[in-house]
């Protein structure tokens, strides 16, 4: 069931309220929590762990410090380790295929000389998803997942991660070369007409199985994309993650999504306390953030492409006011005008019959480039 | 003093003078009804030949209430004066001194009286010196010969209006003598015994105004009076335990409004609010201005009892608490039981909150209404036939106007809000001693906020009460009633997930109460309650044809409630009363139900669950029993000072499930069960009163320290809505309160007003029991509602008899929050980590309103009276934060404070009654 997160005041609001800055003094005390993060998939595939502090909320700065020079091992309750090996910024990686019948508990020594283990986790398999697909409904498109739970894997937590093409509203094939003093065309490492761009999903879609009939999750709506969506301009994809969560990483995840999504409204539930399945060794009431979890994660990946939703017009914020040059640049004056890298050749005016262009018309980068929004390096996994 | 203002405050009344030429004392007719000595004298001169001598500097305090009706200046002046330190004299020139503390002697003189030699003076002779004023005349009551050895006798009767006939609540009648005293019932009945003879008995009415009746007391006897009203509150009831009564009543901790007060605080929307009158004094704190909850000492908003008469209303709120569930017009006073609460109550931990209904007119038909911004209510009352009367109002917002005004802001497209509720009273009077009454009450609440979801609430009060006098002594009262609460959502967000909920909680009680008056100095009160509680914790429907949301329904709960109390208020002596008693309170959870079963002595959690018991209909699951206490004394240091002290325990069976800091429309009450044990709790308070300047400031302080255990604290996340094991998500806290509080009052002359200022503390620990979570680490933390300092000023100015003026401050520290500290990236994004539970404060609160009434004019007999207000909420336009809260902003997590009214919010409501 949806209870809608009651916006009473924002009717208020609109009567009589008003909305001001609000910047307590926060004592600085206790604001250098560890914070660790990871799923580590039991079978052998290389997964992350990340070790981090937080940081004031008052920061400028999206800065988390992350810990490094950390030791982390997983042990069994046989008392086999399966080390993780740092990789640097405070990520540590994770490849074993560890044996599914036991329990295991997760070891982490900074090194400042605290130690921290996790609670028991047992590998929770996660079942496959059934189906990934899409439907166009009045707003745009909506991506929906299809799974079936089992006694043993009710709770899902989904993630995904979006990579989709697009081109910049003014194509340019070419570039000036200012040693040979004229326009050449782009080598194809260099282009900039197409490129790729990702996005990580902050979302965090929760649902129980068994509140429905057969355990059966029927068309579980992932992602929106909205009418206008760059996303879906040329091809997109999307990288659905299906993780089984035990009972206690449920508790988890929901905090951490109540405390994100319910702040503040005059309703909304006591903020809780986060804390995680993870303890320090030597002073357990000392905060810790995270819910380490084990066991399979199911991916499954959907493409659509715009031909399957068309008509679809992109409206990018980002190129509002494109627009090519009025005037040729002639080819007499490219080096005054291309040189400086402030307005890129896109369009070659010919004369009739001619071969050589007399000159360019031009625009700013952020219209011709789309490598300032995206790479132009096509994914591994990019199917056309 | 301004003197024109005070020749406009007498314009109002009709004033005569005769000389009657034939005797040698001139006589006075007139009423002087609170105008000040320097004026009374001086309308005596203009009319009479008598030439008063005083300082009226000193006498600028004293203040004027009589009526006299040819009567002599001697019996005038003896009752102005009666109780203060001053002495008059009358010279044979007809000069008249007035002295402090002793008395000017004069060579000549006439009409040598102290007020304390009048009685026995009218005992023995000069009969025909009674009669003299209207108010003077002689009462005999009883027959001589019904029982000559018996000592004392029992008057009484019933104190109603002269006006419109309806019954005074409150007024205190005393005797000038003894200070033998009783106060009128809501249904205005007093009963006093007195030793037989001669008495002169004071009716002091609310709002200072007094009136004197001579009495002649042979035995057991009724005298009923029909008074004039005080001028300065109209035709409201003022339930004002007067300045008598508060350093004499037996209760502590027990603060009373009158309507009249009521209306004179600035309303938000126009709108009358009773509730908020409750606000106003100390001790009695909010979350935020948009929440009718209220918390009394450090205890929860569901820790309170709110009675409609006998009937429990659950949600005493419209529109989330925008306004009072209450109709102004439907309510007789309201009283606030937040220290010792009587005996003849029970069944909420913090406070009693007795509304008192009112019953309609006995002389003719009449009514009265209002309109305001947003809402309008009607009602109307009257006899019908001899012995019944009836009263019968209603309230609805017009329409849905001013959210329709929104409509073009797409995020509030369909938000509507409505509500309405309706209240009929009838009184039967069989005869003298069998009286029936029945009060019902019914409310409607709907809103959304955006098209897709409907939240909607219902209250529904019936009770009928039979009150039955055996003889003087014995009075009887037997109470049938039956309360219900619902409340509703209806989502529509996605035809397939379509759904309705549905909550509701229905009461059916019965009770009887006695009260027996052994003698001078014992009233027994005892009786028995019983309710039976029927509680749908929650049912989940799929609402339409295409929803495939899954039927959900818990198991209904039920629960009998039984108790029984005795207690008697003892006078030991002129000084000293005490007032004793207890409950006895049975509490029986039964089936059919199924109760989950835990590892014994583990945290109450999924993993700990070993099985299940099923229990069949009837069965009982769980009982509970325990007593409580209450014990309360009051010592008189003089006349006008007193201490009290009191001890009170208190149980509670029923719980508020409420993951929010104010009440919501999802919160739903939970039955104590296996798992959720009563709620218990005791009160130490211990207090001193005073009076200053006769009953011109009225000052009173208490301490209080209570305590509290098992109230309901939630795990984090905790969702409560359809949780089939709510025991898993709650754990036991224990609370501590402890506070002072001042009051100062101002209850007479043309400023009147209040200042109140408490320092208080609430706090709350985990207790010790296994739980799965232990908030801040099992330490003492401050409830959401632990505002230490809080001031309230309230005063009132009289412009004119038709004009007034009011000014409400209020100020008080801001509430703790729990505030994000740090952040952190988790699950690809930007989170936010909290401090401690409660461990930060939103800035304080502070906001003054204005206002003004405008009376029509104050003939007794006009076609309709008529009054207007008008006035500002939030003069300052301080934004007071009602909450604060983080949101991302381009990537940043921001702060930001919300305030509900944070600019001047003027108003205007027309108020008539005919």
């Amino acid at each position: 069931m949806k209870i809608q997160n009651l916006s009473f005041f924002l009717l208020l609001l609109l009567f009589w309220g008003c909305r001001e800055p609000f910047e307590p003094e926060i004592e600085a005390r206790d604001l250098n929590v560890l914070v660790v993060e990871g799923y580590l998939d039991s079978e052998g595939l290389s997964s992350n762990l990340r070790l981090s502090f937080t940081s004031n909320i008052q920061d400028e700065f999206n800065f988390n410090p992350s810990a490094l020079g950390a030791t982390v091992y997983l042990e069994s309750s046989s008392g086999a380790r399966y080390s993780l090996l740092e990789r640097g910024e405070g990520i540590y990686e994770f490849q074993h295929d560890i044996p599914e019948n036991e329990t295991y508990q997760l070891r982490i020594f900074l090194n400042d000389g605290t130690s921290y283990t996790s609670s028991d986790l047992k590998p929770v398999i996660t079942p496959e998803i059934i189906d990934v697909g899409f439907e166009q409904n009045e707003a745009g498109v909506e991506v929906f997942l299809t799974t079936k739970g089992n006694p043993d894997a009710d709770d899902f937590l989904w993630t995904y991660e979006e990579t989709w093409a697009f081109r910049p509203p003014i194509i340019s094939f070419d570039k000036y070369d200012p040693e040979l003093k004229r326009i050449i065309p782009r080598p194809a490492e260099e282009r900039i007409d197409l490129c790729y761009r990702s996005a990580l999903n902050s979302d965090l879609i929760l649902e129980t199985s068994s509140r429905f009939q057969d355990q059966f999750v029927f068309r579980q709506s992932i992602k929106q994309i909205n009418r206008g969506d760059e996303r879906l301009s040329l091809r997109y994809s999307i990288l659905i993650s299906q993780k089984a969560l035990s009972k206690d990483a449920v508790e988890f995840w929901e905090i951490l999504k109540k405390n994100t999504d319910d702040l503040g409204s005059i309703f909304s539930p006591l903020p809780s306390n986060i804390r995680g399945n993870i303890k320090q060794d030597q002073n357990p009431d000392v905060p810790v953030i995270g819910q380490v979890s084990l066991g399979k994660v199911q991916q499954k990946r959907l493409f659509i492409d715009i031909r399957e939703v068309a008509p679809w017009r992109p409206e990018v914020p980002e190129y509002a006011g494109c627009f090519l040059s009025a005037d040729t640049v002639l080819v007499a004056n490219y080096d005054a005008v291309f040189r400086s890298e402030i307005n890129i050749p896109a369009l070659p005016i010919y004369l009739e019959n001619a071969i050589e262009p007399i000159g360019y018309r031009y625009s700013t980068p952020r219209c011709v480039d789309c490598t300032r929004r995206g790479t132009n390096i096509r994914p591994d996994f990019w199917e056309e | 003093m301004n003197k024109r203002l005070l020749i406009a405050l007498l314009g109002v009344f009709c004033l005569s003078f005769g000389l009657a030429e034939a005797q040698t004392q001139e006589k006075i007719t007139g009423l002087f009804a609170g105008v000040s000595f320097e004026r009374f004298a001086e309308l005596i001169e203009k009319e009479t030949s008598y030439r008063f001598v005083f300082d009226p500097k000193l006498m600028e305090e004293v203040s004027v209430n009589i009526q006299a009706k040819e009567g002599k200046l001697d019996d005038l002046l003896i009752a102005i004066f009666q109780g203060s330190s001053w002495k008059f004299s009358i010279a044979a020139d007809n000069r008249v001194f007035i002295t402090s503390g002793r008395k000017m002697p004069i060579e000549f003189v006439r009409g040598y009286f102290e007020p304390k030699n009048q009685v026995s003076k009218l005992a023995t002779d000069q009969q025909e010196d009674l009669g003299a004023f209207a108010r003077n005349m002689r009462y005999e009551i009883g027959k001589d010969k019904e029982d000559p050895a018996q000592k004392t006798a029992v008057l009484s009767g019933k104190v109603s209006n002269i006006e419109n006939g309806e019954p005074m609540l409150g007024t205190v009648i005393y005797e000038n003598i003894g200070f033998q005293k009783s106060i009128t019932d809501e249904n205005g009945y007093y009963q006093i015994t007195l030793p037989k003879g001669r008495h002169t008995l004071i009716i002091q009415n609310p709002g200072g105004y007094q009136e004197q009746r001579q009495i002649e007391l042979f035995g057991n006897g009724v005298l009923n009076m029909e008074v004039q009203e005080s001028f300065l509150s109209l035709d409201e009831v003022v339930v004002s335990s007067g300045a008598l009564s508060n350093i004499n009543k037996l209760e502590m901790g027990v603060q009373s409004i009158s309507m009249a007060e009521v209306k004179r605080l600035p309303a938000i929307l126009g709108e009358v609010d009773v509730l908020r009158g409750i606000l106003t004094m100390p001790g009695v704190n909010t979350v935020g201005e948009a929440s009718v909850g209220f918390n009394v000492r450090g205890g929860a908003a569901d820790q309170n009892l709110i009675l409609y008469n006998q009937s429990t209303v659950f949600n005493p709120a419209h529109v989330f608490g925008f306004f009072s569930a209450f109709n102004p017009d439907m309510v007789a006073g309201v009283e606030l039981y937040k220290g010792s609460v009587p005996v003849n109550y029970g069944g909420r931990l913090s406070s009693v909150l007795q509304v008192s209904p009112k019953f309609g007119r006995s002389d003719k038909i009449g009514g009265s209404g209002g309109i305001g911004i947003m809402t309008g209510r009607l009602s109307l009352e009257g006899p019908i036939g001899e012995k019944t009367t009836f009263i019968l109002g209603g309230r609805s917002t017009y329409s849905d106007w001013a959210l329709n005004l929104l409509d073009d802001e797409a995020a509030l497209n369909g938000s509507r809000a409505s509500f309405y509720d309706f209240n009929a009273n009838v009184r039967h009077i069989f005869n003298e001693k069998n009286h029936l009454e029945v009060t019902s009450y019914i409310s409607k609440d709907e809103f959304a906020f955006d098209p897709d979801t409907t939240y909607s609430y219902q209250n529904l009060n019936v009770a009928a009460t039979w009150r039955h006098f055996y003889n003087e002594q014995l009075e009887a009262r037997f109470t049938a009633g039956y309360d219900a609460y619902q409340f509703g959502i209806i989502g529509q967000d996605n035809p397939l997930n379509a759904f309705d909920f549905n909550f509701d909680v229905k009461q059916v009680h019965l009770r009887t109460d006695w009260e027996y008056r052994k003698d001078l100095n014992h009233i027994y009160k005892f009786g028995l309650h019983a309710i039976q509680y029927q509680l749908n914790p929650g049912t989940n429907n799929p609402f339409g044809t295409e929803s495939i949301v899954i039927p959900q329904d818990l198991e209904n709960e039920q629960a009998r409630e039984l108790a029984i109390y005795f207690g008697d208020e003892w006078t030991i002596n002129e000084r000293l009363s005490v007032s004793y008693g207890g409950r006895y309170m049975l509490y029986q959870f039964y089936g059919p139900n199924t109760v989950k079963e835990y590892v014994p002595g583990a945290p109450i959690i999924e993993s700990n669950l070993t099985g299940e018991r099923n229990f069949g209909k009837g069965e009982t699951i769980q009982t509970y029993h325990g007593p409580e206490f209450r014990l309360s004394g009051r010592y008189n240091l003089t006349n006008q000072s007193s201490i009290k002290a009191g001890f009170t325990t208190t149980r509670q069976n029923i719980h508020l499930l409420s993951n929010t800091s104010v009440i919501a429309p999802t919160d739903s009450w939970k039955l104590s069960d296996s798992y959720i044990k009563p709620q218990t709790g005791g009160q130490f308070s211990l207090g001193y009163y005073q009076n200053i300047g006769v009953t011109k400031f009225e000052f009173s302080s208490e301490v209080y320290y209570r305590y509290m255990s098992n109230i309901l604290d939630y795990r984090s996340g905790a969702s409560i809505i359809l949780n089939e094991d709510i025991e898993q998500d709650v754990f036991n806290s224990l609370g501590r309160a402890y506070g002072i509080e001042f009051l100062l009052k101002k209850n007479t002359g043309i400023l009147k007003g209040s200042l109140a200022y408490t320092y208080s503390r609430s706090l709350l620990r985990t207790s010790d029991e296994p739980s799965i979570e232990k908030i801040n680490q099992g330490a003492f933390y401050s409830s959401n509602f632990d505002q230490p300092h809080h001031v309230v000023l309230v005063a009132n100015y009289e412009l004119s008899k038709r004009i007034n003026a009011s000014l409400n401050g209020n100020y008080s520290t801001g509430r703790p929050v729990t505030l994000p500290i740090s952040k952190f990236e988790y699950g690809g994004s930007e989170r936010v980590y909290f401090s401690d539970r409660n461990a930060y404060r939103i800035p304080d609160y502070f906001r003054v309103d204005l206002s003004v009434n405008l009376e029509g004019n104050h003939k007794v007999k006009k076609l309709a009276h008529s009054s207007w207000s008008v006035g500002v909420y939030n003069v300052l336009g301080r934004s007071n934060p009602y909450s604060v809260y983080y949101t991302p902003v381009e990537g940043k997590l921001r702060g930001y404070q919300l305030s509900i009214f944070a600019k001047p919010i003027p108003f205007i409501t027309y108020n008539f009654r005919f």
